[in-house]
């Protein structure tokens, strides 16, 4: 069942002549949960809260499990949407303890099924012994799990989560992912994130929209956007990566570390394209069987492996510089080097 | 084209529904209606105006014109001595009574000037326990006052200064405070002495502090109508009183107050221009309330005597006046009347001041929620008023609700004046003249609650009502105190618009008090006066608790 359909979803803010979102559209399922990426003021927050009634759009048409709640004639004010939120900065009432914070939008129910709903959720979010703190009393994934447990005590069916995990140090922000995750999925909502922290996609996404100047880039399951990027801005902003030229071959393509396999269709007569390959999957060997050579430039320990720059001739016959992760023990005789493609290297074509 | 017309107009108003409501609609009502006093006076500024303004123009108004600068003049060097020298000890040095200091300081503005004004006049006088004792002892002989004639200009701008200082001295040592010892280790290291690094780094750093606080003492004195009256002096704000009182002649007094407002305004202006350029340096590092330097017994001693002359004229002389005044006429505190007087002004203080919490409110809320454009100019201007003399305000609250009157009379719905005259009148007029205080402090704390605890509150189901309701006044309870009471004192002091529009047969504390003195039964003004002062204690207090938490909150 579809949850939230967005379709063609712009916003001009008054004074700006470029648009803050420019024509977004998107399908959640139920039990989804969905991320929206992309650097601050790329105007992932701006359609969060156009989902969520406090922004108006400028055109577009946005459903809630099916009811129009924006078109160019219906607008429906935030508190009869019946969509929960997660503040950036939690947005507990200081003034109010943790089992009135939860209980806060259960204002419709009486008071014994109020106290029912709040405990359960006090124990689903983990929160035993709390509920007669306050916020400034505790902690910063003490305050979120308050958030979230505030927000799905009415049984919102869709929950928007602004920023989640920046406002915590990053031990915390693991565990907090997974608790998050878990939280969500257990109570059947589904949840759309917003995050300029691409580990957090990964972490927690089922699928992820790229966004940068208020255009979708990409959109799709984190491991493909990570794999097969459409472009190098996505690319470079999921992680390290290699962005190389190669030649279009029967099956493949060829490039100067060696043939990737390719059923991806391609638009005739295209010889050559550009390609993503993580540094991941690439090796360094011992001998130069299968393998091309390189010039180590620098090699820096990153703690689980070792990051080694060096350079190589692209097709052209250029020098480019090339980043390989190795094993942490591994150690470079000399300048020279032996690099390999791994098997099974996802092709990530860029700009098709 | 009316098509057109009319096809825009649904444009504009379909793109704006979202603020088109009964929360800006009735705000922007609101806000309108506390402007209209104000935006009424300018036009009659353009008027060529009757006999008696011709009169007046070529007469009275150069008097009134060089009085108030003369007096505007004193009053600015005076409070920007003491104000800015008692700042400066207070908290850059350590001696004995410091902690003390720094909170009697400000204790002068719990006496409304025009009262200080005739305690000063009653201390001096034949009668007074000083000159008595004078004559008695010295055979001390000058006249009617002791020393010199002090129901004159000179004793009027004393008496003005050091009933006004404290606003400098708040400011300014707020201001010092707040910066960084870094800045005056490097004047010391660069070889400045106190005195140099007084006149060279910390004066100009101070100065738009220092000029704010000499600003609000010289609306106060423009304000002020019961000492200049009582001293005798003939100023923009008594010339309003003899337009209106005297000459009768509304259009005469709305011009005079149009020509003050427009003084005020660029008084106003000039302040906020060089405001805009104030940066508080550097906020990282030591702030020098850390790091007091102790001064030596002699050089304390002279810091002492420095700062115990202001406290002791603004205050105690004033102060013990009173008290002994109120011993004199014990037996009135038992009066019927006067309890009546304490009622109006209680029940008068209640009424405007729970009104201006709730518009504040209302105001503030509203603007944070539908952030257009109009509607906080509005609010800008109806908050402007606190910065307009009380006389100008009630000359301007009368003219639409004359207005109004007549219109009632015209359609034949009643023969007599339904609203000018009323209390109706009296808090209206409050409204607009204390807008500020009220709408300031609820404001402040408004600002305090994050945007999204509102948000979230309307996520989970809560209308912009019970938002209000149960997120942000349970957070503004200490803030709508404070305006709440900050509200009630200036209106249980204020003399010159009540006196304007008050009710026949009506009075409060402030006019009894007034109207005592004025008849020379000064000392019967005693107990009415008193119980100003006393309430006066609360606003006071509460200013000192506001700066501290201001001047340490570091976050």
């Amino acid at each position: 069942m579809i949850v939230l359909e967005i379709d063609g979803l712009y916003k001009k803010f008054a004074g700006s002549s470029d648009f803050a979102v420019n024509d977004f559209s998107i399908r959640i399922k139920q039990d989804e949960i969905f991320g929206l990426l992309g650097e601050s003021g790329c105007g992932k927050t701006t359609i969060l809260r156009m989902i969520s009634g406090f922004e108006e759009p400028s055109k577009g048409c946005i459903k809630i499990h099916g009811n129009v709640v924006f078109n160019e004639r219906v607008c429906i004010h935030p508190e009869k949407r019946g969509v929960g939120i997660v503040f950036q900065d939690y947005a507990l009432f200081p003034n109010k303890t943790v089992e009135e914070n939860i209980q806060f939008g259960l204002f419709r129910f009486s008071s014994k099924i109020r106290k029912e709903k709040s405990d359960k959720m006090i124990r689903l979010t983990g929160l035993e012994g709390l509920g007669g703190r306050y916020p400034h009393e505790l902690s910063g994934g003490q305050k979120q799990r308050v958030a979230l447990a505030r927000a799905l005590a009415p049984e919102p069916g869709l929950i928007l989560m602004d920023e989640p995990f920046s406002n915590l140090d990053s031990l915390r922000k693991n565990q907090m992912r997974e608790e998050v995750r878990r939280i969500i999925k257990s109570t059947g909502a589904t949840g759309i994130f917003v995050t300029h922290d691409t580990k957090d996609v990964m972490a927690i996404a089922d699928r992820a929209s790229v966004i940068r100047h208020g255009v979708t880039l990409q959109t799709g399951t984190p491991g493909t956007i990570y794999n097969t990027p459409k472009n190098e801005y996505i690319a470079h902003f999921f992680g390290k990566t290699n962005v190389l030229s190669a030649r279009v071959c029967e099956g493949g393509f060829q490039t100067p570390v060696g043939f990737i396999a390719s059923d991806t269709p391609l638009p005739s007569g295209t010889t050559q394209v550009r390609l993503s390959i993580r540094p991941e999957n690439l090796e360094l060997s011992d001998s130069e069987m299968d393998c091309v050579c390189g010039n180590v430039k620098r090699e820096s320990f990153a703690g689980e492996f070792k990051e080694v720059t060096c350079t190589i001739k692209d097709i052209h016959g250029k020098d480019i510089q090339l980043i390989i992760y190795a094993p942490a023990d591994h150690f470079c005789h000399k300048d020279t080097c032996f690099i390999k493609l791994k098997n099974n290297t996802p092709p990530g074509i860029l700009d098709v | 084209m009316a098509v057109r017309f009319f096809h825009k107009i649904t444009k504009w108003s379909w793109r704006h529904r979202r603020y088109l409501n009964s929360w800006t609609t009735g705000v922007f009502l609101i806000t309108l209606l506390i402007s209209l006093p104000l935006l009424v006076i300018s036009p009659e500024m353009l008027t060529p105006g009757s006999e008696v303004w011709k009169h007046m123009l070529s007469n009275l108004v150069p008097v009134y014109v060089k009085n108030t600068v003369v007096l505007m003049t004193g009053v600015g060097i005076l409070t920007f001595v003491m104000g800015v020298g008692t700042a400066w000890l207070v908290s850059m040095y350590r001696f004995p009574g410091r902690n003390i200091f720094s909170w009697a300081l400000i204790l002068p503005l719990s006496i409304p000037a025009y009262i200080s004004g005739f305690a000063w006049a009653g201390f001096l006088d034949y009668t007074s326990p000083l000159y008595t004792f004078f004559r008695q002892h010295f055979q001390t002989d000058t006249g009617a006052y002791l020393f010199f004639n002090i129901l004159s200009m000179p004793g009027a701008i004393m008496v003005l200064s050091f009933a006004l200082y404290p606003y400098v001295y708040l400011i300014t040592r707020a201001y010092i405070v707040r910066q960084s010892t870094m800045l005056f280790e490097v004047s010391a290291s660069l070889g400045r002495g106190p005195w140099g690094t007084f006149f060279y780094t910390a004066l100009p750093l101070a100065r738009p502090a220092i000029i704010a606080g000499v600003s609000l003492a010289l609306m106060e004195v423009l304000n002020d109508y019961g000492l200049v009256r009582y001293f005798g002096i003939d100023t923009f704000t008594t010339g309003i009183f003899a337009a209106w009182f005297s000459f009768t002649d509304t259009s005469a007094a709305l011009k005079l107050s149009g020509y003050l407002m427009l003084f005020v305004l660029l008084l106003l202006l000039a302040e906020r221009l060089q405001r805009g350029k104030i940066r508080y340096a550097d906020t990282s590092g030591k702030y020098l309330s850390e790091q007091r330097r102790t001064l030596k017994p002699h050089a304390g001693l002279l810091a002492i005597l420095f700062i115990s002359l202001p406290l002791l004229a603004g205050f105690i002389i004033p102060f013990g006046m009173l008290l002994y005044w109120s011993a004199q006429t014990m037996e009135l505190f038992w009066d019927q009347q006067f309890w009546q007087l304490i009622r109006n002004s209680l029940t008068l203080s209640f009424l405007a001041a729970s009104l201006v919490v709730v518009i504040a409110l209302l105001i503030a809320f509203t603007t944070r929620t539908f952030p257009l454009w109009v509607i906080r100019l509005f609010a800008k201007i109806s908050t402007l008023g606190y910065a307009i003399p009380g006389a100008v305000v009630a000359v301007g609250t009368m003219v639409p609700l004359l207005w109004l009157d007549h219109q009632f009379i015209s359609l034949s719905l009643t023969n007599k004046y339904l609203v000018t005259g009323t209390w109706i009148a009296l808090l209206y007029a409050y409204l607009v003249r204390f807008m500020a205080v009220g709408y300031n402090s609820i404001e402040s704390g408004m600002q305090k609650i994050s945007i999204s605890m509102d948000e979230a509150s309307r996520s989970l189901g809560l209308s912009i009502g019970n938002t209000l309701r149960k997120v942000n006044i349970p957070m503004l309870k200490y803030s709508m105190v404070t305006a709440f009471l900050l509200v009630f004192i200036d209106v249980l002091k204020e003399l010159p618009l009540t006196l304007i529009l008050r009710p026949f047969n009506f009075d409060t504390l402030a006019i009894r008090a007034f109207e005592y003195a004025s008849d020379e039964r000064v000392a019967e003004a005693g107990p009415a006066a008193l119980v100003i002062v006393l309430t006066g204690f609360v606003p006071v207090f509460l200013l000192y608790k506001f700066m501290e938490k201001k001047v340490y909150d570091r976050t």
